[in-house]
């Protein structure tokens, strides 16, 4: 028992002699949205083979919990998938910049034995299954909108996310700008109380997408980089200017394109103008503070989301998220460089 | 008459036969169980497990290649800081609590580790987090040592009581009636008797927190560097699978699988290491 222990004791010592080696590295710390975490791996990962003295480790906590860390200085910067609003940043109690760094798109995913990908929504009908009025698939609206596909007379099992999330809120956000009743009845946030009978609730993207492949019939929201990546069925949406789009790059890159200028506080880019604009599109944010820690993390951070915005967005397309535009790019550059150090 | 204390055998004999048939095929049931699911973790991850696996850092998606080496060395690095807390703790308070505490207060630690024992991991993380990450504004190995050393401080008390309990009495007093003081008999006599028992116990919690990922959420944080500095927020390996397993790629979960393979082996390998080697000399009812 008591070798073990020396042994164990003489580790410690080495492991805490080892440190100073490393004290030369500016290590940066942040948390939160968990769609953001594929992306920024990737752009921090970029970023550090090009800067081998700083190494940034993100974790994917969520975005709720990112703000949280982030209000209480646990972390160096935060990540949500909705801007802090007002409430929160007074509880965080000191200043902080809020600026877009990922750009993604929601797909409407569907579990229906016989129908492929492509079934025609609209926003009246997507509104009616997720408010509980359209139950069946083979309801008549649905099968006047998709001529040519054998729709079963089956229930419609709407699945949602459990927990708090940015995607929902984007998602009741785009119902709400499309469903008078939806805004009235439910209205937009991050997590939101279900009208629909027959709807069940998965934790995450991933538990969203399991639940709609396990469950025939059901049919969800789920980010775009789980779409393209798990290969499963997701509608064509109406949008606005009255055309049926796909979700991808190109579409949701239109729908950013047709708001030049967002910001913290106007940030909605649900249900967008333009030809070929996907309308369940939506913005992540990097939570940043105006006055970091010390000297040497402001000036960190600032190159490192200097490039992020930037540089960095060039690691988007392959992974399955939408670069930036140039404009949003250059209006968080200017935001960035509020930090002081 | 005859006839209806026949039935009433009959009926008995039946009985009888019906629950120890369904025992039985419920406790085939249970190893079936740990079996497939032996079997499917195997399955599923034994194609991702390589050396660069086991020694590289997670790389991010398209980025080909990456493991889960900075998880292993974390989770190596956190469970011996927290066995460096745990262990004098936990077996000073066994001691204490069977040799010495009169039995009121005997019976109430008793209570005190039983009752630790069941509060949920999650509860005892957040605990660590608002000690020991909330007020110095940084995430650290430490706090998840922290909290892994609570997790098994209980275990370890326990099974230390029951070491020290099975010790004869006669040895004891054979080496107090040699001269012994209190404090040989305890360490060269009562301890050395007992070390059996106590290994066991450190090796069950050691195998009990291996599988842990609540605690680190918001203590160790994660990684994907090679960290060392206890100070710092550190990757562990079944916070990494948890991390790959939420993911959208194929690829993180693959490794996912392979990481899950790794711990369950670790487990394995403990739990039966405490089995084997100390067969025989502990009966405690572990």
């Amino acid at each position: 028992m008591f070798r073990p222990l020396r042994l164990l004791a003489g580790s410690a010592l080495a492991l805490c002699l080892a440190v100073p080696a490393l004290a030369a590295q500016m290590a940066l710390t942040g948390a939160g949205s968990t769609f953001d975490y594929p992306l920024f791996s990737r752009i921090f990962y970029a970023y550090s083979q090009q800067h081998p003295s700083v190494s940034v480790n993100y974790q994917s906590i969520g975005s709720g919990g990112g703000i949280e860390q982030f209000s209480k200085k646990t972390v160096d910067f935060g990540a949500s998938d909705v801007p802090m609003d007002a409430k929160e940043l007074a509880r965080a109690g000191f200043p902080v910049i809020q600026v877009p760094v990922a750009l993604g798109g929601e797909g409407i995913a569907y579990n229906l034995p016989g129908v492929k990908k492509g079934l025609k929504l609209t926003p009246d009908l997507l509104a009616g299954i997720f408010l509980g009025k359209v139950t069946k698939w083979n309801d008549p609206a649905l099968v006047a909108l998709n001529p040519g596909v054998k729709l079963p007379a089956m229930p419609i099992t709407v699945v949602h996310r459990s927990d708090g999330s940015g995607t929902t809120y984007i998602f009741s956000d785009y119902l709400s700008a499309v469903s008078p009743t939806w805004a009235a009845k439910v209205g937009r946030g991050k997590s939101i109380s279900w009208p629909a009978a027959s709807s069940v609730g998965g934790k995450g993207n991933e538990g969203v997408a399991g639940l709609v492949e396990q469950t025939p019939g059901a049919i969800g929201y789920v980010e775009l980089a789980y779409l393209l990546s798990n290969d499963m069925s997701y509608a064509k949406l109406k949008n606005k200017a009255g055309n049926f789009v796909f979700p991808t790059l190109q579409t949701v890159a239109a729908a950013a394109a047709s708001k030049p200028q967002i910001s913290a506080t106007d940030f909605s880019i649900v249900d967008a103008a333009g030809a070929d604009s996907y309308p369940i599109s939506g913005y992540s944010w990097a939570l940043l503070p105006v006055k970091p820690a010390n000297a040497a993390h402001a000036a960190a951070l600032k190159a490192l989301f200097d490039w992020t915005v930037t540089k960095g967005q060039a690691n988007a397309a392959s992974i399955g998220y939408v670069p930036l535009p140039a404009n949003v790019q250059a209006t968080a550059i200017k935001d960035i460089s509020a930090m002081q150090d | 008459m005859s006839g209806s204390a026949l039935s009433f055998a009959r009926r008995r004999r039946f009985g009888n036969y019906f629950w120890i048939g369904l025992s039985a095929l419920l406790s085939v049931g249970i190893a079936a169980i740990l079996l497939l699911i032996l079997v499917y973790v195997f399955y599923q991850g034994v194609t991702s497990i390589s050396w660069a696996f086991l020694t590289q850092v997670p790389h991010p998606v398209g980025v080909p290649g990456g493991g889960v080496g900075n998880g292993i060395l974390g989770s190596a690095v956190i469970i011996a800081i927290a066995t460096l807390i745990a262990l004098p703790v936990g077996v000073l308070t066994g001691i204490y609590l069977t040799l010495f505490a009169p039995p009121r207060l005997a019976g109430a630690l008793r209570f005190a580790a039983d009752v630790l024992a069941s509060v949920p991991s999650i509860a005892i993380g957040l605990f660590a987090y608002e000690v020991l990450v909330a007020p110095f504004h940084h995430f650290s190995a430490l706090s998840a040592s922290f909290a892994f050393s609570i997790l098994m401080m209980p275990l370890i008390i326990r099974t230390t009581e029951s070491a020290i309990r099975l010790v004869p009495t006669d040895m004891r007093e054979a080496a107090v009636a040699l001269g012994a003081t209190e404090l040989q008999t305890l360490f060269r006599c009562i301890l050395v008797a007992a070390r059996p028992g106590i290994m066991t116990g450190l090796i069950l919690a050691v195998a009990r927190v291996t599988g842990e990922t609540a605690p680190l959420l918001f203590t160790a944080f994660g990684s994907q560097f090679w960290v060392v500095n206890p100070n710092q927020p550190m990757a562990e390996l079944s916070l990494q699978i948890f991390t790959y397993a939420i993911s959208p790629y194929k690829v993180w979960h693959n490794q996912a699988w392979g990481g899950a393979l790794l711990l369950i082996m670790a487990v394995l390998t403990l739990s039966l290491t405490a089995r084997i080697a100390f067969r025989g000399k502990v009966t405690a009812n572990l």
